[in-house]
């Protein structure tokens, strides 16, 4: 039985990516300079992660950078908007803006399969940041559904550098609870997978500060189970934005400017 | 297809084993049967087998035992076991009745988690020679729904179903749809789970088998 399938990489909807990031799409109040723009790969394990950078690199030596872990789209093309969103918060070119794909996302190579590939993928984006200069009061680690699950761990210890703001937006809880939810069984994730993740562990492992944003009607990510999980945070700031009558895609259904207001004001605090 | 691979939660989602015996075996008899489940999800499904014996051990008494095939691909042992009781025959237009008990054994191949949940359920039958029309209804015991994280066990979780058998001599043909856990929904990331008006899940079932 060692050799059974594992439900876990039928978790990632990993897919093509063109990696076409222009301003042609985005609103002309997130336009992104040319010259900010900045495709980059980085060494994970035996794969070669593809990411994204936008901003100056002196910034990466002396400004506020957010870390965006993206959500389960097939690549970084589905969130090119967010993150144009996220460079301009309060200002044109306001932030530094990294993103990379998972394994077996976009131009990515290998596969992702547990918490082992999500852990190194997230190690090799961010040594690259190490090494230009990043530092741990400089960092914002933001978090979009599906990657909730590296951003778990490495908020509870796991990160070279470390996390002391993290922004949790519509995240999933446990592996259990998808099992459960999915079967209205007390049946533990061990009977489909490896990948056993427990954010409420990790939020409880956290002592750094905590934004969660989530919706309540969220399908995908269903709020109780989420709220149960985050607000096992014990760390030294706790903030949590729920909206009702919107579903996952949160951004969209609560327009830019609150979702830029509540972030902007967690980032400042 | 990744979506579809989804369907193997709902396809072990409480109840979701297709009715195996409605009407009891004769005393002696011996039925060996296959079953393919196919749990609805997205605009697709995935088919789900399973094997069983069953055996009259009493002119209204059989026994049964079956193992999900599907559950053991993705590292789970799904065995489950019971007996089946008939109270009246199908007589004309008046239904028969029958009702059953058993459990259902769940071990990780992983840590060797293990579960148990109890079933017990009840058939109303016609059956007029070769032809058994049936409605079910059945409900699995949790009598570990405490350790379901954030609150969200539950102790019951029923189905109903509704199907047609043909017993002939030594071949039986069962087709069924049911209805799964409609007290809850299910929910699957990224995915779309069809229920019957709302409620639950749902499932088309159908099986084969050989009497002896």
């Amino acid at each position: 039985m060692a050799s059974c399938a594992d439900i876990g990489s039928a978790m990632f909807f990993g897919g093509e990516g063109d990696y076409d990031f222009s301003n042609d799409n985005l609103d002309a109040a997130y336009h992104i300079d040319e010259s900010k723009i900045h495709l980059f790969t980085v060494p994970s394990d035996e794969d070669t992660i593809h990411g994204l950078f936008l901003g100056d690199f002196s910034q990466l030596e002396n400004d506020t950078i957010i870390y965006y872990l993206h959500g389960n789209g097939p690549s970084m093309d589905g969130f090119w908007s967010t993150v144009a969103v996220l460079a301009n918060l309060g200002e044109q070119h306001r932030y530094g803006v990294v993103m990379y794909d998972y394994r077996g996302y976009g131009k990515s190579t290998g596969n992702t399969q547990n918490a082992a590939t999500m852990a190194a993928d997230y190690d090799a984006v961010l040594k690259w940041m190490e090494d230009r200069g990043l530092t741990s009061d400089r960092m914002v680690v933001m978090a979009n559904s599906l990657g909730s699950l590296p951003a778990g761990p490495a908020a509870a210890g796991g990160s070279r550098i470390t996390v002391e703001k993290l922004i949790m937006e519509v995240p999933q809880s446990s592996a259990d609870v998808i099992i459960q939810n999915a079967t209205g069984l007390s049946l533990p994730s061990s009977m489909i997978t490896e990948y056993n993740f427990d954010l409420g562990q990790n939020m409880e492992d956290y002592p750094g500060e905590l934004l969660w944003m989530h919706a309540q009607e969220d399908k995908v990510a269903p709020v109780e189970t989420a709220r149960g999980a985050m607000r096992r945070h014990t760390g030294s700031y706790y903030r949590e934005e729920v909206y009702p009558d919107v579903g996952h895609g949160l951004r969209w259904d609560i327009g830019n400017d609150e979702w830029t207001r509540v972030i902007h004001e967690f980032i400042l605090h | 297809m990744k979506k579809i691979i989804w369907g193997f939660l709902v396809g072990i989602v409480a109840s979701c084993t297709p009715t195996k015996i409605v009407v009891p075996l004769e005393e002696g008899k011996v039925q060996v049967g296959a079953t393919l489940g196919r749990p609805q999800i997205n605009t697709g499904s995935l088919p789900l087998l399973g094997i069983y014996a069953a055996k009259g051990v009493s002119a209204s008494t059989t026994a049964y035992g079956s193992a999900q095939l599907s559950s053991a691909l993705f590292g789970a042992i799904q065995l489950d076991g019971g007996v089946v009781k008939g109270i009246r025959p199908s007589q004309g237009f008046t239904p028969g009745f029958s009702y059953s008990y058993g459990g259902n054994l769940f071990v990780s191949s992983r840590d060797f988690a293990t579960r148990i949940y109890p079933e017990a359920g009840a058939n109303m039958y016609w059956q007029k020679g070769p032809h058994i029309l049936n409605i079910s209804a059945n409900s699995w015991v949790d009598p570990t729904w405490f350790l379901a994280e954030y609150g969200r066990g539950q102790i019951l979780a029923p189905s109903f179903g509704a199907g047609y058998r043909l017993r002939y001599k030594w071949l039986e043909f069962q087709a069924e749809y049911k209805i799964v856990n409609p007290t809850r929904e299910i929910q699957v990331p990224q995915a779309f789970v069809p229920s019957t008006l709302g409620l639950g899940g749902r499932g088309f079932y159908w099986g084969a088998a050989l009497n002896f």
